[in-house]
């Protein structure tokens, strides 16, 4: 048991416990505040995974934007708290417990093998430093990258559109 | 002196999980949509540990572009949840239904 | 030189242009394309025929085959556009476009006032065109497509007056029952193919003939499986049933068609494959039995019809017996002399009743007739000059042929001469009837159609006169061998188409002609002469004079059995109606009701119904509800990741 392990097991747990807050609250601005909390936890996990960088893009970019508009959206809307009424589909319910109980299982029997993987990608360990990133994200990933930035705007211009029939709304950023 | 491999996957799985329960089980169209953020993180962890586990930079680009592909995703996912929103008045999934038979 | 495909084509020519274009230019420019195309074809077909007959007589009876390119080319079939002019088929070309020319003529008076005058002009064009295929044809299938053609014309024309429902089931019934025969010829021309791997004539009956032995066993199939064809083309026993009914049609169509040219189609294919009947005396038996039988049969028919053209057609059944039974015997160019003096006398016979009907306003009925000879003189003469013809009266054409038929069935089977002979006596006795009862005594029809009575404008009247010349004048051209070796042309012209067949005493036996000696020759000769003129008397006792009509009417009395048999054709079409048609048509409804309707239909039915179940069933899937869905894939990944992470475990 090392340093590294033991926070990296306590962000875990707290990431865990907060999305578990999210899921179950009913009031959408509170499950809204808990998986942000949820999210800064996994950033710090992050860190502890030798990506700095990383855990600083999911603070400013997931934490800082996405959730901050889902939180605009929300209030925007001004919605509710959820109803109370029962929702009569107990068999889905069943369904969808067995099927993510299953999941889980099948996935965690996995997991505890996943010690035994020893392959490595010949490449040396990632440092902390966001040069060697840099440059591999600016070479071998070069493609990828101008075309993701096409695919931002196209959500651009989707977002726009959609927006685009009320007069009185006004539009999402 | 790393993080071991199994207990980001221990931690992932478990995220993914809760992930998966909020958005079978709730009726809240919001919270389904953040349940489904949850999942996307829980990947996106799992990939970081894979990354480190295995050397190189390969998992940070990945994990990179999927998070700014999420915020894509997000935007319009939102957009038109206001839109349908405006025209049923409620953000329950349950009486969203017109696609039924 | 003219090659020889254009003569079917210019009444096909003729055809396209009456009838794409007759209806809007009018009579006249439907006149000229119809008679002209036939006119000019008999023109440049005699120009191909007078020296190629020099020739034949001058001692080359090379048969000319002009070859236009190929048809057919599968695996071992090969069949070339190809047509032939021997003998025979010259024969066949040379009365087949005069008499056809004549009729064309006489149509333009008869048809003058109808209103399909275009129709009737195209389809009988057509009927020239395929008419000349069939003759020409240099292999059985170029023959076969005329067969064939002229077996459609032949319907057209029977219900040209297709708004009437007796002509429409005329043209019907004609069609089928030649259908029948076509079978039966179709069967022929495959196992002609498939014994000789080919259809052309020069091949099959030279190889045939020099390899008897080799063949004769499918020959009586073959041979018979033809004269199936022939016996529905030729009207014979059992499938004559379709020309008396056939009278339905225009009367130049019945001279055209039912006497002078498609119904000698059989006796010409017959005659074409002479080398095949030969090497099979089972089927020359059939035939000259078959043609004997329909000869006497229809002849009995003949004596009790009241209708002036199914007289004559039941006569042309009688006649076309004849020349079966000519080739069943081996006479073979015998017969095809009779088809030609019959393609004159009764031609002419036709056309002048249709002088008749015209002048008495359509009215067929011999009962209502009488005297006409004064009203219609020309008529009156050329119908007579046919009937001494047909009759067989020295020196009218028919007296030739019949006798020369005669004489050679006595040689074979004297049996078959007797029916032969009994039956040339009743043909003399009922034409002669039709003469008496038609144009001699008092007028029995009514005082209007007394008023309409006269005679035919010219251009109905001079091919009377024509084919009444060639009537009385044509037989000589066939003089019998009592008067010298090389008096008679006819058979110096056709003897070539019936090749000596080599090797084997036993099949030589049936096939050749047997000899008569002269003294027997003048007696048949005298004793046709006789039971002719035995039955001239008996119509003239029986129906002219001041008696007329006395002595049929005890004859009735005292057996009405008889009379009512006859005059009803002996119940034949009645009896087909009962054995055949009705249990066909019941068959006909089971399958409609039962196969088609209940099984085939409920199967494509069943198939549909399936279907919609199935989406009925598959609609509850579709619940409109996100959650719903995203069970669904929750559901078939976890099924997923079992399956990969335990099964191959």
């Amino acid at each position: 048991m090392n340093a590294a392990r033991l926070i990296f097991d306590l962000a875990g747990a707290v990431a865990f416990v907060f999305a578990a807050v999210m899921v179950v609250h009913r009031n959408p601005i509170k499950s809204l505040l808990a998986i942000v909390v949820s999210f800064f936890a996994l950033a710090a996990g992050f860190v502890l995974l030798s990506a700095p960088f990383l855990a600083a893009i999911q603070v400013i970019v997931y934490a800082g934007a996405i959730l901050v508009l889902f939180l605009f959206v929300t209030m925007l809307l001004n919605l509710q708290t959820e109803e109370e009424t029962a929702d009569r589909r107990p068999f889905q319910k069943l369904f969808a417990l067995v099927g993510i109980v299953a999941l889980a299982a099948i996935l965690l029997s996995d997991v505890r093998r996943s010690g035994e993987i020893t392959g490595t990608s010949g490449q040396p360990p990632a440092t902390g430093a966001v040069e060697p990133l840099a440059r591999a994200l600016f070479s071998q990933a070069a493609l990828p990258f101008e075309a993701v930035s096409v695919l931002l705007l196209a959500s651009l211009t989707g977002a726009y559109v959609l927006m685009r029939r009320e007069r009185s709304g006004s539009a999402a950023p | 002196m790393s993080v071991p491999l199994t207990d980001v996957l221990v931690v992932s799985v478990a995220l993914f999980a809760l992930g998966l329960a909020g958005a079978l089980l709730r009726r809240n169209a919001i919270t389904i949509f953040l349940s489904i953020e949850l999942m996307l993180n829980a990947a996106n962890l799992a990939i970081v540990g894979f990354g480190a586990k295995v050397g190189g930079y390969q998992g940070q680009i990945v994990v990179f572009f999927a998070i700014v592909v999420a915020a894509a995703e997000a935007a319009v996912g939102l957009a038109i949840f206001v839109a349908v929103f405006r025209h049923h008045e409620t953000i329950d999934v349950n009486k969203i239904n017109l696609l039924k038979w | 030189m003219i090659p020889l495909w254009l003569l079917p084509l210019l009444p096909f020519a003729g055809f396209l242009l009456c009838g794409l274009l007759g209806r809007r230019l009018g009579k006249t420019f439907v006149t000229v394309c119809g008679v002209g195309s036939v006119a000019l074809t008999t023109v440049l077909a005699y120009a191909r025929l007078v020296p190629y007959a020099a020739g034949v007589f001058g001692g080359n009876a090379a048969p000319v085959v002009e070859r236009y390119g190929s048809w057919i080319r599968a695996g071992n079939v090969a069949v070339d556009f190809a047509m032939r002019l021997d003998p025979l088929s010259a024969l066949m070309l040379s009365f087949v476009t005069f008499v056809g020319l004549l009729i064309h003529v006489y149509s333009v008076g008869y048809m003058h006032a109808e209103e399909g005058y275009w129709r009737y002009f195209s389809y009988l064009n057509l009927f020239m065109f395929s008419m000349l295929t069939l003759v020409l044809g240099a292999n059985f299938l170029i023959l076969f497509v005329g067969w064939e053609g002229v077996g459609l014309c032949s319907y057209l024309l029977i219900a040209f007056d297709y708004q009437k429902e007796s002509s429409a089931r005329a043209g019907r019934k004609a069609f089928v029952a030649n259908r029948v025969g076509d079978f039966g010829f179709l069967i022929g021309l495959f196992l002609i193919l498939g014994l000789f791997g080919t259809l052309e004539f020069d091949r099959i009956f030279p190889a045939a003939a020099a390899a008897p032995g080799r063949f004769a066993p499918a020959m009586t199939a073959i041979a018979l499986c033809l004269f199936v064809g022939a016996c529905g083309k030729s009207a014979q026993l059992p499938l004559y049933v379709w020309l008396p009914d056939a009278m339905a049609g225009p009367t130049p169509v019945s001279a055209l068609i039912h006497a002078a040219t498609m119904v000698t189609a059989g006796v010409y294919v017959v005659a074409r494959a002479n080398v095949f009947f030969r090497l099979s005396p089972t089927a020359m038996a059939v035939v000259a039995i078959v043609g004997g039988a329909t000869a006497l049969f229809a002849a009995i028919i003949g004596t009790a019809q009241t209708d002036i053209k199914k007289v004559l057609a039941y006569s042309t059944i009688s006649q076309l017996g004849y020349m079966f039974l000519a080739c069943g015997v081996g006479a073979f160019v015998a017969g095809m002399f009779h088809v030609l003096t019959h393609a004159f006398f009764k031609a002419l016979l036709f056309l002048g009743s249709g002088s008749v009907i015209h002048g008495m306003g359509g009215e067929q009925d011999m009962r209502r007739m009488g005297g006409l000879r004064r009203a219609l003189p020309v008529t009156f003469w050329t119908f007579l000059a046919a009937t001494l013809a047909i009759a067989g009266i020295p020196i009218w054409a028919g007296f030739f042929s019949k006798d020369e038929i005669l004489g050679a069935v006595f040689a074979r089977n004297p049996i078959l001469w007797g029916i032969g002979f009994l039956a040339a006596g009743l043909t003399s006795f009922y034409m002669f009837r039709v003469v008496y009862l038609t144009f001699f005594g008092t007028f029995r029809g009514t005082e209007e159609e007394k008023r309409h009575l006269h005679e035919s404008p010219p251009s109905m009247t001079i091919p009377l006169v024509i084919l009444a010349v060639l009537s009385t004048a044509g037989g000589l051209v066939g003089l019998p061998a009592l008067l010298g070796p090389r008096a008679n042309l006819f058979h110096r012209f056709l003897d070539p188409i019936v090749p000596p067949i080599t090797g084997g005493a036993a099949l030589g036996r049936g096939a050749q002609v047997a000899e008569l000696s002269r003294g027997t020759e003048i007696a048949l000769i005298a004793a046709s002469v006789g039971i002719a003129l035995l039955g001239w008397i008996v119509a003239r006792v029986c129906y002219s004079g001041d008696r007329a009509g006395t002595i049929p009417e005890r004859f009735v009395r005292a057996f009405p059995g008889v009379h009512l048999l006859v005059s009803n054709k002996f119940y034949v079409d009645e009896l087909y109606e009962a054995v055949i048609y009705r249990p066909f048509r019941r068959l006909s409804r089971m399958f409609w009701k039962v196969v088609d309707t209940l099984v085939i239909d409920g199967l494509i039915n069943a198939g549909s119904f399936l279907v919609e179940l199935s989406g009925d069933l598959l609609r509850f899937f579709t619940t409109g509800n996100v959650r719903n869905y995203a069970l669904t894939f929750l559901l078939g990944i976890v099924a997923l990741l079992a399956y990969l992470g335990w099964a191959p475990r």
